[in-house]
C-alpha cells in the first residue's frame, strides 16, 4: 500500500510536468493546428535556464541568496528565458508558413528542434548536469501523511504547477486576451475581421506555452534532477500525446492527458518492467490515439464536405 | 501579336520569364533540353566511373552513403512526396531489413542464408511490416499519423536495445534477439550470383544497380495509374475516394512499396557495415533522410537523388578541418553570390568583409592580445586566416558559445531589416560567422552537421517549401 | 425499377433531423434538380449517395443493389459520380491528370504492369489518355490545347468547374450528382451550362442529379424538380408545378410572405 501511494506520488509529480507541456501544444495546437515540434526543446532550454541560474547563484550547495529567493528566481528566469524562445520560433520558423502547405510548418517545426538540440550540444555539452536539490531542500523534509512522507520538493511542483494552471485558466476565461485566443481558435480569420489582432493572440499563445514549458523544465530539474541536450525530445512526445488524449485544444484536457501519462508511467516502472517502461507508454499513446483521435475531452469533428 | 491577357499570351507566361542571362545561360539552356533519361544515364556513367578515380575506401565509402541515401529518400519520397503521408517511422523499416539481413546471415542465430533467397525474404517482410504500420493512415491524418509514426520508429530502436534477455516460456537460456546495445556484429557479407561482395566497391556497384532499377521502375510508376492515384490521394483524399480511387489501399501501397525500398537499402547496409546497431537507426537519421528529400524537393525522383548526395557528403566534407574549411567559406560565397545583386554591390561587400576582419584583428591584438594567439594551423587559407579571424587563445570555448548565440540573433535579424541597413549588418554578420566558425564549429564535426540540417529543413521551408528541383505546389483552402 | 431510388432515407446530426425519411426515384436518363433553401439537406442528399456517410435508416438502390454501407470508391466505381459545390480538384495535377485520375475504378493495370511497362500497362495509358482528352474536349477548347497540361490551379473559376464536370465524367458513370454547377458564374456562363447539362445527356447517355439554386438554370434543364426543406421532401413534380407550390415558396420567402398573397 506504502509503496502504490509513494508511486501514485511519483505519477503525480511525472503528470502534473507533462500537463505543463502538454498545455503549450495543445494551446498552440488550438490555434494554428500546428503541431510544434519544437516545443519539448522549449522545455529543455527551459531546464537549462534553471541549472545556470542555481550556479550563477552559488549552486545548491552554497547559494548566496535565501532558498526561497533562487527558485523563485529559478523559475522567473527559466520561464522568461523560455517564454522569448518561443516568440522567436513562432518569428522564424512559423509565421513565414502561416498560408503555406500544411506539411511545410511541421518540418520546419522538426528543423527547429533538430537546430535547438545541436545548440544545446554544442553550447552545453553532451554532459548530463543536476540540479543537485537535495543539498538545497534534503528530500527527507516533507509532509507525514501516515507512513508516507512526501517531500516538500515534489509539494513545492505540485502545487506551483496547479498555480499555473489556474492562472492559465482564469486568463484564458477571463480576460480579454483570453477571449481573443478562444475566438481565434474557432476561426482565424473571422477573429481577424473581429477586429482581433491574430498575430498578436499567436505571439501571446506561443509565449504563454512556451512560459509553461520552461517551469515544467526547472520543475523536472527540481525533482528528478538531470538536465541534458536530449531531455526535449521524450518529455516532448510524451507532452504532445497527452495533450492528444486529453483532446487537443482543450486545456482540462491537457492537464487530465498528462496525469494520466504520468501515472501510467509511474506505475507500469513500478509493477511491470522499467526496461519496457517507455515501450508500455508508447503503447498505451498508440492505442489511445487509434481508438479515439479526438481525445477524451475532445469532440468529434465533423467532416464537411 | 498575342494581346495581353488573352489565353496564349498567359500560356506563354514560363517561356518569358525562362530567359536566362548572364555567362552561364547557354550551358543552362542546354541542360534543360537534356532528359530526364539522359541526365539519369549520365549520373550513373558518373557514378560508376567514381570508385575508378580513387583507392581511397573512405572516399568509396561516402559514395556507398550517398547511394543508401538515395534510395531511402526515394523510398520516403513515394510516402511522403506521392502520397502526401507523414511517415516518420520510416527509420523502423530500414532498421528493420537490416536486422533482418542480419539475423539470417550470422552467426547470431548461426544461420547463413544465401543472400538470392535473403533479399527477396527481407523485401516482402518489410513490405508487410509496412502494411502493418500504414494502417494507422486509415484513421489519422496529418500530424497525427506524423506522430504517431514517430512512436513506432522510437519503439523500434526500443526493441533494438532491449530485445536481448527475451525469458520463454520452456526455456532456460533467455533468447538474444538484437545483441542490444552491442547491436549483431560479424554479419555476412552478400554473395550474389557466386561473386562474394568483399570490397567496399563491390556495395557500390551493388547500390548503383539497385539504384538504377529503382529509379527506372518509380520513372515509371510516377504517371501511371498507381503514380496518379497516389497524387490523387494527396491533393484531396476525399474526392480521390469518390473518384474511384480506393484510398485506403493506397495509403497502405504506398507504405509498403517505401518500407520495401527501405528494407532492401536495410540489407545492404547491414553487411556493409558488416554488423547492425541500435543506434544507426536512431530518429538523426530520420532527420537526415527527411533534409534529403527536403532539399531536393518532395515528389520529385531528381531532387532525392540530388538530396542524398548533398546531405551524405556534407557530414564526411566536414570530417576534416581543411575540407570543412573549403566547404564553408565555399559555401558562404555561394550564398552571397546568388542572394547579393548587382555584382558592385558583392564587390563592395567582399572589400568590405575583408577589411573590417583585418581590422577587427588588429585592434583585438591591441586591446587584448591574448585574443588573437591561437592558430588555425590550416595550410592555404588557414594562414591566411591568422591574421583576419580573431582567434582568443584563452576562454575559447566560452567566446566561442558567446559569440555562436551572437550570429544565430544577428541572422535572425538579418532577415527582418530592410535592405541597406541589412547590407551595412552583413559585414560584422559574416565576419561573426567566420569567427564562430573557426574557433568552435570547425572542432565539432557532427554538432555543426545536426546544426546545418535542421537550419536546411527551416530555412527550405520558410524560404523555397519545394526544394531545389520540386514544383512550386498550391495548398487546398480546407 | 428506377436506377436510383431512395426509402425512407434519414440523417442526423447530434439531434438534428437533416434528412427525414426521403424516399426518391430517379429514371435512367432523366435529368432531377433538388431544390431547397440554405440548410434544407442537399448536399447531405449527395453525401449519402454517395456513401461519405451511411443513412441512419432507409435504403438506397442503385441499379436494383443496395449500396448503403459500401465504401465511396465502390459505389462511384458502380457508377455514380458528383461534383462539389467547394470545387475539390486536384490542385497541383494537371488538367489532364485530373480526368485520368478519375479513371482509376475502370482500368486495370496492376503496380507490376506499371513498374514494367508492359505492353498492357502501356496501351491502357494510351486508352486513358486518349478518353481524358475526348471528356475536356466536351466544353469546347477551354481544356484542351496547351491547357491540358498546366496544372489545375492555374484554371479560372468557372474552367475549375467545368474541370469537376470533367472528372466526374472520367469515372464513366451512369448518374452525375451536380452540386451547384452554376455557382459562383456570371450570367453567360450559367446559360452555358444550362445548355452544358442538357448536351451531358444527349451525348454523354447521363441520368443527372443537380442541385442548383439558379431557377433559370432548374427551369432550363429540369425533367422534374424536387424541393427540400429541413430534410423533408415538401413538393415533387414538373418545374412549374413546384415553382408555384405554396409550400415551397414558404419555405423560400417564410409563412407571411404566402399569407400576404
Amino acid at each position: 500500500m506504502e509503496f502504490f501511494v509513494q508511486q501514485l506520488v511519483n505519477g503525480v509529480t511525472l503528470g502534473s510536468v507533462y500537463a505543463l507541456i502538454a498545455l503549450g501544444y495543445s494551446m498552440v495546437y488550438g490555434i494554428l493546428k500546428l503541431l510544434n515540434f519544437a516545443h519539448g526543446e522549449v522545455y529543455m532550454m527551459g531546464a537549462f535556464i534553471g541549472y545556470f541560474v542555481l550556479i550563477g547563484l552559488g549552486g545548491a550547495a552554497s547559494p548566496i541568496l535565501p532558498v526561497a529567493f533562487v527558485i523563485i528566481l529559478m523559475f522567473l528566469a527559466g520561464m522568461l528565458g523560455a517564454g522569448i524562445l518561443g516568440i522567436a520560433i513562432e518569428r522564424f520558423a512559423y509565421r513565414p508558413l502561416r498560408n503555406a502547405p500544411r506539411i511545410a510548418p511541421l518540418i520546419s517545426a522538426i528543423g527547429v528542434s533538430f537546430f535547438l538540440q545541436a545548440s544545446a550540444l554544442l553550447i552545453f555539452t553532451a554532459q548530463f548536469r543536476t540540479y543537485n536539490t537535495p543539498a538545497m531542500i534534503p528530500f527527507s523534509v516533507g509532509i507525514e501523511v501516515g507512513p508516507l512522507r512526501i517531500s516538500l520538493v515534489r509539494i513545492l511542483v505540485i502545487t506551483s504547477a496547479i498555480t499555473l494552471m489556474i492562472a492559465l485558466w482564469l486568463l484564458v476565461n477571463r480576460t480579454r486576451l483570453g477571449k481573443a485566443m478562444r475566438a481565434t481558435s474557432y476561426d482565424r480569420e473571422a477573429a481577424a475581421m473581429m477586429g482581433i489582432d491574430v498575430d498578436r493572440v499567436i505571439v501571446a499563445t506561443f509565449f504563454i506555452g512556451s512560459v509553461l514549458a520552461g517551469a515544467a523544465g526547472v520543475m523536472v530539474g527540481l525533482v528528478f534532477g538531470r538536465v541534458f541536450h536530449f531531455m526535449g525530445f521524450i518529455a516532448g512526445l510524451k507532452g504532445f500525446t497527452a495533450a492528444v488524449i486529453g483532446g487537443i485544444g482543450n486545456i482540462p484536457g491537457a492537464m487530465l492527458g498528462g496525469l494520466l501519462i504520468g501515472l501510467a508511467e509511474a506505475f507500469s516502472a513500478a509493477y511491470i518492467s522499467s526496461t519496457f517502461q517507455n515501450l508500455i507508454v508508447f503503447g498505451i499513446l498508440i492505442t489511445v490515439m487509434l481508438v479515439r483521435p479526438s481525445g477524451l475531452l475532445g469532440s468529434p469533428v465533423l467532416k464537411k464536405v | 501579336m498575342p494581346r495581353i491577357g488573352t489565353d496564349e499570351w498567359a500560356a506563354q507566361a514560363e517561356t518569358r520569364t525562362e530567359h536566362y542571362r548572364g555567362l552561364t545561360a547557354p550551358a543552362r539552356r542546354a541542360w534543360d533540353r537534356v532528359t530526364p533519361q539522359a541526365r539519369f544515364a549520365l549520373f550513373l556513367a558518373v557514378a560508376a566511373a567514381f570508385p575508378f578515380t580513387t583507392d581511397s575506401t573512405f572516399l568509396q565509402r561516402v559514395g556507398v552513403n550517398v547511394l543508401l541515401f538515395a534510395l531511402l529518400a526515394l523510398g520516403l519520397n513515394i510516402v511522403v512526396g506521392w502520397a502526401g503521408l507523414l511517415d516518420l517511422g520510416y527509420v523502423a523499416f530500414y532498421g528493420f531489413g537490416a536486422y533482418a539481413y542480419a539475423w539470417v546471415s550470422s552467426s547470431q542465430f548461426d544461420l547463413h542464408w544465401p543472400t538470392i533467397a535473403t533479399i527477396p525474404t527481407v523485401v516482402v517482410a518489410s513490405a508487410l511490416l509496412g502494411l502493418l504500420l500504414g494502417l494507422p493512415s486509415w484513421r489519422l491524418v496529418g500530424d497525427y499519423l506524423a506522430i504517431t509514426t514517430l512512436f513506432f520508429a522510437q519503439i523500434f530502436v526500443e526493441l533494438a536495445l532491449n530485445l536481448d534477455r527475451i525469458n520463454l516460456p520452456g526455456s532456460d537460456e533467455p533468447l538474444n534477439l538484437t545483441g542490444g546495445p552491442n547491436g549483431i556484429p560479424g554479419v555476412d557479407p552478400m554473395v550474389i550470383f557466386g561473386i562474394e561482395l568483399l570490397r567496399v566497391r563491390d556495395y557500390f556497384f551493388l547500390l548503383l544497380v539497385v539504384l538504377a532499377i529503382v529509379v527506372i521502375g518509380l520513372f515509371f510508376l510516377k504517371d501511371s495509374r498507381t503514380g496518379r492515384a497516389w497524387r490523387a490521394v494527396r491533393e484531396d483524399p476525399l474526392a480521390a475516394e469518390l473518384m474511384t480511387t480506393p484510398v485506403n489501399r493506397m495509403k497502405l501501397l504506398a507504405f509498403a512499396m517505401g518500407a520495401a525500398i527501405a528494407g532492401l537499402t536495410g540489407t545492404i547496409f547491414a553487411a556493409v557495415q558488416v554488423g547492425v546497431f541500435p543506434q544507426n537507426f536512431e530518429v538523426t537519421l530520420l532527420i537526415m533522410i527527411y533534409a534529403a528529400l527536403i532539399l531536393g524537393g518532395a515528389g520529385s525522383i531528381q531532387g532525392a537523388i540530388l538530396g542524398a548526395i548533398v546531405v551524405a557528403s556534407v557530414p564526411e566534407i566536414l570530417r576534416t578541418p581543411e575540407n570543412a574549411r573549403f566547404l564553408f567559406y565555399g559555401a558562404l560565397i555561394a550564398v552571397l553570390v546568388a542572394t547579393v545583386r548587382p555584382w558592385r554591390r558583392l564587390a563592395a561587400l567582399a572589400g568590405a568583409a575583408v577589411a573590417f576582419g583585418f581590422a577587427v584583428h588588429e585592434i583585438v591584438a591591441l586591446v587584448w592580445p591574448e585574443g588573437v594567439e591561437a592558430e588555425t594551423r590550416g595550410e592555404g587559407i588557414g594562414g591566411l586566416l591568422d591574421s583576419w579571424v580573431v582567434l582568443p587563445a584563452v576562454e575559447r570555448v566560452l567566446i566561442g558559445n558567446i559569440a555562436f548565440v551572437l550570429l544565430i540573433v544577428a541572422v535572425l535579424s538579418l532577415t527582418q531589416l530592410r535592405r541597406d541597413t541589412r547590407f551595412v549588418l552583413l559585414v560584422p554578420t559574416i565576419y561573426l560567422a567566420a569567427f564562430v566558425w573557426e574557433n568552435r564549429l570547425i572542432f565539432q564535426p557532427s554538432v555543426t552537421r545536426q546544426l546545418l540540417f535542421g537550419a536546411i529543413l527551416v530555412a527550405m521551408m520558410t524560404t523555397r517549401p519545394h526544394g531545389l528541383l520540386g514544383t512550386p505546389r498550391v495548398e487546398n483552402p480546407v | 425499377m428506377s436506377l436510383l431510388e431512395l426509402d425512407g432515407v434519414s440523417k442526423s446530426f447530434g439531434g438534428l433531423q437533416v434528412i427525414d425519411a426521403l424516399d426518391l426515384r430517379i429514371d435512367e436518363g432523366e435529368i432531377v434538380s433538388v431544390i431547397g433553401p440554405n440548410g434544407a439537406g442537399k448536399t447531405t442528399l449527395f453525401n449519402l449517395v454517395t456513401g461519405i456517410y451511411p443513412p441512419d435508416r432507409g435504403d438506397i438502390r442503385f441499379g436494383g443493389r443496395n449500396i448503403v454501407g459500401l465504401e465511396p470508391h465502390k459505389i462511384a466505381q458502380l457508377g455514380i459520380a458528383r461534383t462539389f459545390q467547394t470545387l475539390r480538384l486536384f490542385l497541383n495535377m494537371t488538367v489532364k491528370e485530373n480526368v485520368q485520375a478519375a479513371t482509376y475504378g475502370h482500368t486495370k493495370s496492376r503496380v507490376w504492369q506499371s513498374v514494367l511497362r508492359t505492353p498492357f500497362a502501356r496501351s491502357e495509358e494510351r486508352e486513358v489518355g486518349a478518353l481524358a482528352e475526348q471528356l475536356l474536349g466536351f466544353f469546347g477548347k477551354r481544356l484542351v490545347g496547351y491547357r491540358l497540361h498546366q496544372p489545375a490551379y492555374s484554371l479560372s473559376y468557372a474552367n475549375r468547374r467545368r474541370l469537376e464536370i470533367a472528372r466526374a465524367t472520367g469515372t464513366k458513370p451512369q448518374l452525375l450528382l451536380l452540386d451547384e454547377p452554376a455557382a459562383g458564374m456570371n450570367p453567360a456562363e450559367t446559360q452555358e451550362i444550362t445548355g452544358l447539362i442538357g448536351r451531358l445527356r444527349e451525348e454523354g447517355g447521363y441520368t443527372i442529379l443537380v442541385i442548383e439554386h439558379d431557377m433559370h438554370v432548374v427551369e432550363g434543364i429540369s425533367d422534374r424538380v424536387v424541393a427540400l426543406d429541413h430534410g423533408v421532401k415538401i413538393a415533387e413534380g414538373t418545374f412549374d408545378a413546384v415553382a408555384t407550390d405554396p409550400r415551397v415558396v414558404e419555405a423560400y420567402l417564410g409563412a407571411r410572405a404566402t399569407k400576404e398573397e
